[in-house]
């Protein structure tokens, strides 16, 4: 060739544009990997949180960007959020126009004000009806007929009773108590017996919104009625909307609760549990693997918080779980969306429970793989039951959480507040919150006649 | 007639102008402007919106009237003030463990390094640690038992009438250190003659003290005085944050605790960023009296 001059006719180049093209355009399907078009050389990023209460979870987030990345070419860049900063992040992140492509989102009112400030787009038309119906994130995650969620894995809060120690204070150890005088009976036993009745931490607060949700509710019809408390609706000084709080201060005050209650964590109160220190204690699914795998799965039953309450959510499990949604601000919703569906294909479904013991939300999930008898049950009763109710704290916002749930149970256990005053305290915290998001206000107001639905 | 270079009439101009000493630091000014000036500003602004994500409507100083009509802003701002009453604790023990060190006691050395040690832990770590030794069945409490002293084994940090003393005590242990160092390097570097002129007029060991080395300590008591009192003002959140997240109740809110809490949990930095300013103008309120002081002090001592 050296020293010839290479001529192309004018045909001839056309012939090699033409083909050149039919290349280019089919290469990404002969090279097997990328089998989309849009997808090779996108890169999304994610947002996400969930290892702190389900060890394990990392590791199946990091397989399934993976398997994802080598199918489609698409790269994804995960961050493992702080539980204190999930939220800020986001919101912050969106306002200046820099939103992660997929976040994790909690349930409720954390993320539905991210909804009503425009930064979560509405999943419908992204993800088939059906994955998003299979992959429910429950009627907390509908804002005016559209999802922005979908269920990821249960978060469900559940009490944990001991049955050795119920079956030696002379209780039904297959039987837990199921009103509130079964409970304070129970509680009386034990205590005669020498066994802390209830364990559990206050010192960060957490314990507080758990024991609202599940003693608050029991009182209620509908979650719509907590919403009305909120907005200004109904009033927290009402005998029956914080007679929760007195109940709190009953079992306080006859000593059925361990002493250092305000002294410790959330966390070390709940391993009393474990520990063999106390007969109930309240958790959220993703811990009770290791409570059971403490005490001795045989030894640990599964209850509902026997609040006593006259409403239609008396006695109902409660139902709640994490999940994931997609930015507003995202330049590859679909992309997004595709990977969202591919979360759950069956065999990543699956991973969630294999690696990290969380319980998968899909209602394609037949939990055959579940072959420990309480996980089963913790499954039937807290995950798939249609009779389980919506987790009412998720309808308040943060403030409620720290001025009001955390707050009042503190004070009712330093002997500062009875049942009244921390129904008075709530109602000013609404209050408050009420003249400083005047901005969110109607949005919730559209939310309570939503869930009134 | 001589000609000058063009380097030299450059160099010449700039030396006679009267600006030009301020065109050298405009750089170096204009980027601290950016750095320092920018976010003051900001905070200021934002204080007046509500702000939803980087921005918001204009509503005048709504957000401080939710603030001084909010009980816990008003506990926080309490809580604030009552931690100051360790500044002077700080400040006299720091003195007096100081002055012990330079007397040179059997040990000094060890003595130092042990009272420096814990201001270079870090604060999550001591708080963490301290959470637990504090708690009611906790390493205190279980050794008070153990010596008979059950009366004094108290929920440090459960209950609503130890909690803010408890972090007050972590606190000033943790500060103690620097206060030592800081007095005990101004001592070492003092002329030993005036304690030697001093002791040979007959002047006993408080009385050395009091008149010839706590006046030579004045310039460094104020400084640290001032570095105490932004501490106890704007740097406790750590401390708070780990122990007991303002609680039992409200009991330990501090108005850093309360900025967070806006900021990131509420999402109103609007509301965050008036408490800011707040605890920026109580700080400025605090530091400016000391300042004028101590540039009164220097003036007499010039004088």
């Amino acid at each position: 060739m050296s020293g010839e001059v290479l001529r192309i006719s004018r045909r001839d180049f056309i012939k090699l544009a033409a083909s050149s093209a039919i290349a280019a355009g089919i290469y990404p399907f002969m090279r097997g990997a990328p089998n989309t078009a849009w997808a090779a050389g996108e890169n999304l990023r994610m947002w996400w949180w969930g290892e702190q209460e389900a060890p394990g979870l990392e590791k199946w987030v990091k397989d399934s960007v993976a398997m994802f990345e080598k199918e489609t070419g698409v790269t994804i860049e995960v961050t493992l959020q702080d539980t204190t900063t999930v939220i800020s992040e986001f919101q912050t992140a969106s306002a200046a126009g820099n939103a992660p492509d997929i976040q994790f989102l909690w349930n409720g009112i954390y993320h539905m004000e991210s909804v009503w400030l425009g930064y979560l787009e509405p999943l419908n038309g992204l993800i088939s009806d059906e994955l998003l119906k299979e992959a429910d994130a429950t009627v907390l995650s509908i804002y005016q007929g559209k999802q922005y969620r979908l269920g990821w894995y249960a978060a469900s809060p559940m009490w944990l009773y001991n049955k050795e120690m119920f079956d030696k204070a002379g209780l039904n150890a297959d039987e837990p108590p199921t009103t509130w005088e079964g409970l304070l009976d129970a509680c009386d036993k034990l205590k005669s017996k020498g066994f802390t009745p209830i364990v559990g931490g206050l010192k960060d607060g957490p314990w507080g919104e758990w024991y609202m949700g599940h003693a608050l509710g029991p009182n209620l019809d509908t979650p719509a009625e907590a919403l009305q408390l909120f907005i200004g609706e109904l009033d927290w000084r009402e005998p029956k909307y914080h007679e929760h709080w007195t109940k709190l201060e009953q079992l306080w005050k006859a000593g059925y609760m361990n002493e250092d209650m305000n002294s410790i964590d959330l966390y070390p109160g709940m391993d009393y549990f474990g520990a063999g220190k106390g007969a109930m204690t309240a958790i959220v699914i993703p811990t009770l693997g290791k409570q059971a795998s403490m005490l001795g799965a045989e030894k640990v039953g599964l209850m509902v918080f026997p609040a006593g309450g006259k409403g239609k959510m008396n006695n109902k499990p409660i139902r709640d779980l994490q999940g994931l949604g997609i930015s507003s601000q995202s330049q590859y919703k679909e992309i997004a969306a595709k990977f969202l569906e591919f979360l759950h294909t069956p065999e990543r479904v699956q991973a969630i429970w294999t690696d990290s013991k969380a319980l998968p939300t899909d209602a394609s999930w037949d939990g055959t793989a579940i072959e420990d008898p309480l996980f089963r049950e913790a499954w039937k009763t807290w995950v798939v039951n249609p009779d389980a109710v919506p987790y009412i704290s998720n309808l308040m916002p943060v403030m409620f959480w720290t001025d009001a749930m955390f707050v009042n149970s503190q004070k009712i256990i330093a002997g500062e507040y009875n049942g009244e005053q921390a129904g008075e305290n709530a109602q000013a915290v609404a209050t408050k919150w009420r003249e400083q998001n005047p901005d969110l206000l109607e949005h919730y107001q559209i939310w309570a006649e939503d869930l009134k639905l | 007639m001589i000609t000058l270079g063009k380097t030299e009439r450059r160099a010449r101009m700039l030396r006679t102008k009267p600006w030009t000493p301020y065109l050298y630091l405009a750089p170096v000014s204009l980027l601290m402007l950016f750095v320092f000036g920018y976010p003051l500003i900001a905070i200021f602004d934002f204080s007046t919106r509500r702000i939803r994500g980087a921005s918001g409507p204009f509503i005048g100083l709504e957000n401080y009237r939710q603030i001084f009509k909010d009980e816990v802003f008003q506990q926080a701002i309490l809580h604030n003030a009552q931690l100051l009453l360790a500044v002077p604790i700080l400040v006299i023990v720091g003195i007096v463990l100081a002055v012990l060190l330079y007397e040179r006691v059997a040990g000094w050395r060890i003595y130092r390094t042990i009272l420096f040690a814990p201001f270079i832990i870090a604060i999550p770590v001591i708080g963490i640690v301290f959470s637990n030794m504090l708690s009611l069945n906790g390493a205190v409490n279980e050794l008070l038992r153990a010596v008979g002293l059950d009366f004094l084994a108290l929920d440090w940090l459960g209950s609503a009438q130890m909690a803010l003393w408890s972090v007050m005590a972590i606190i000033i242990w943790h500060e103690m250190g620097f206060g030592v160092v800081l007095f005990l390097a101004r001592l070492l570097s003092l002329n030993e003659e005036i304690q030697e002129a001093a002791r040979i007029d007959g002047a006993g060991w408080w009385q050395r003290l009091w008149y010839v080395t706590i006046p030579q300590l004045k310039d460094v008591t104020e400084f640290y005085a001032v570095v105490s009192v932004i501490t106890m003002l704007a740097w406790v959140f750590p401390f708070v944050y780990v122990m007991t997240r303002g609680g039992p109740g409200n009991a330990t809110q501090v108005m850093e605790l309360y900025i967070f809490n806006f900021a990131f949990r509420n999402s109103l930095p609007g509301i965050a960023s008036a408490v800011a300013v707040i605890l920026f103008l109580i700080t400025l309120a605090l530091m400016i009296p000391l300042f004028q002081l101590r540039a009164r002090t220097e003036m007499e001592g010039i004088e």
